[in-house]
């Protein structure tokens, strides 16, 4: 799922739900092979045919949530759960996603993030070099998106900010995920827009911290050398047991989607060495509050 | 400097590449905090005893029952979770402070990873609390020490052991570990516990529990009699029906399948 994996999407459809889409799709091939049932059968029961059935599983066309529900009901599904939770990613794939009129200030390659981060249940992030995205003030945002931007105009930089900062609804919306996030103490230390930007944002990683789906922790450099050595990353997680979790690495000028079990243990695995080595919850609060001191 | 504060500075033993019994449990429960080793022995044991599925999932509805039981009918506000595992659905906090949010919880488990993840997702409600001790169930001193800086221990406690003393080698007394807990808490008090057991479908079970074995590290499951667990609960009165196959145990609706587990829950007078 890195670039050009889009291919066969309508050209207007906005990215985000396009993987919203995949993973509905790849879901409803799963639950249709394990009920024993050929694509024609699935198309007999929502009146379609066998390649409009093919397009669905790909997640190259969107879904009617009606089909779903007719689908989940041939399929065998009656889990409450399941059911809820399928109709919800039907509706989101359908969704026209609010940073779709941004679309002139946002990577391609970023835009499929925002949609998997919409839909994910568990967010795990390692952060390194700067103050992850979600938790950022406006002040330090501007400060983050200038540097990307030499030469940018001021509107430009004022789009980036607003895409951050309205991003960062879902930590407080109706659906907000737990989020699970390890601060190298290097993104704390490096004063991103000048010492009294720093200090805002060390005093709203604070609050960030006080909310209850939030878990902060701060990999101190006294720990020595760690296992993400290859930089920030970010893990997905979905409430749907049958998608796997994603791994998104960004970079200068694109970014991988990783969902290869092989490659999402491998930074399960350094999250979790991470999280088991870093500074507790509390005692991240009180880091916070030592750097802020000695800045 | 310990893993508690956090600046566990101590190289992880942690070993992806052979089976670890919180993570094969995740497996079956449906989770996605598993390797592969983790997924391999999984899927050998499902193969040797298919009832293990329905068996995990026998145990924590058995959890939810307990719990709710104990919040509900005896009143406990204070538990102390032996063995946390990986957090799943439903974990000994969220049952109980479903029912009554100011209750307080103390997880123990003895692996930093399983307990980071324990910290960083099983958290309370306001009005109640959730604590976790980095200890292995045999450091009782430490356990109770570090329980009591969020528990009252002159109040009743529900100490929870499931699936966990049959990690626990003969050798290691797990009677006296379960005892020496409930020593040192008052009247009152409940013993809750659930393990795997060698009376019910031993063919299949053993054939398991063989193949699990030799997938894993250190540890190693231990197949316990009836009578064997019930010796765990030492003088304690049990709470009706006693100790008894798992799916029995409050049944809400007849077991399906054949659970090759017990279960019992004992009140300390």
């Amino acid at each position: 799922m890195s670039e050009g994996s889009d291919d066969g999407l309508p050209a207007d459809a906005p990215l985000g739900s396009a993987v919203v889409r995949m993973m509905l799709g790849a879901q409803l091939r799963r639950l249709r092979e394990g009920a024993g049932l050929s694509p024609e059968a699935a198309g007999y029961q929502i009146r379609a045919s066998r390649s409009k059935i093919s397009r669905m599983e790909t997640g190259r066309v969107g879904f009617k949530e009606r089909d779903v529900a007719d689908l989940l009901q041939l399929y065998g599904v009656t889990d409450a759960r399941v059911l809820t939770s399928m109709l919800e990613l039907a509706s989101q794939a359908n969704a026209q996603d609010w940073w779709a009129k941004f679309g002139d200030v946002l990577p391609d390659w970023f835009e499929p993030y925002l949609g998997l981060e919409a839909a994910a249940s568990l967010i795990r992030t390692f952060d390194l070099q700067f103050v992850n995205g979600l938790f950022q003030t406006e002040a330090y945002a501007r400060s983050v998106a200038s540097i990307g931007l030499r030469g940018a105009g001021a509107a430009e930089v004022d789009r980036r900010v607003g895409v951050r900062i309205r991003r960062q609804e879902l930590l407080t919306g109706a659906r907000a995920p737990r989020v699970w996030s390890i601060i190298d103490e290097a993104a704390l230390r490096r004063a991103v827009g000048g010492p009294e930007v720093m200090r805002g944002q060390l005093r709203h990683l604070a609050e960030i911290a006080r909310l209850p789906n939030v878990t902060l922790q701060v990999a101190p450099f006294r720990i020595g050398g760690h296992d993400a050595a290859g930089g920030a990353f970010t893990v997905l997680r979905f409430a749907e047991p049958d998608v796997p979790d994603v791994v998104y690495i960004e970079q200068l000028t694109g970014a991988m989607y990783l969902e290869k079990r092989a490659d999402v243990d491998h930074y399960l695995d350094v999250s979790n060495r991470l999280g088991a080595r870093s500074l507790n919850p509390a005692a991240s609060m009180r880091f916070f509050s030592e750097v802020l001191r000695e800045l | 400097m310990s893993i508690q504060d956090g600046t566990g500075v101590e190289p992880l033993s942690f070993d992806t590449s052979v089976a670890h019994p919180a993570r094969v449990y995740d497996y079956w429960l449906g989770g996605k905090d598993n390797y592969e080793a983790d997924r391999e022995a999984a899927e050998q044991v499902i193969a040797a005893n298919p009832n293990v599925l329905p068996g995990v999932r026998a145990n924590r509805a058995f959890l939810r029952r307990a719990v709710k039981y104990l919040v509900q009918e005896a009143g406990i506000r204070q538990f102390l979770d032996i063995g946390t595992g990986l957090p799943t659905a439903e974990n000994t906090h969220e049952v109980a402070q479903a029912v009554a949010p100011e209750s307080r919880i103390v997880y123990v488990d003895n692996d930093p990873i399983v307990l980071a993840h324990a910290r960083a997702l099983l958290t309370s409600t306001p009005e109640g609390a959730t604590a976790y001790v980095h200890a292995d169930a045999r450091d009782t001193e430490k356990i109770l020490q570090e329980a009591a800086e969020v528990l009252d221990l002159s109040q009743p406690v529900a100490v929870m052991a499931l699936m966990v003393l049959q990690y626990v080698p003969d050798a290691a007394h797990p009677g006296q570990i379960v005892g020496a807990l409930m020593d040192a808490v008052p009247a009152g008090s409940y013993l809750t516990i659930s393990d795997t057991t060698r009376d019910i479908d031993l063919e299949r079970v053993t054939e398991g529990t063989n193949r699990l074995n030799t997938r894993m590290g250190a540890t190693q499951l231990i197949l316990r009699t009836r009578d064997e667990m019930a010796g765990f609960f030492g003088h304690l009165d049990f709470v009706d029906p006693g100790l008894v196959p798992l799916p029995q145990w409050h049944a809400e609706a007849d077991p399906a399948h054949i659970i090759p587990a017990y279960a019992g829950m004992a009140r300390k007078s």
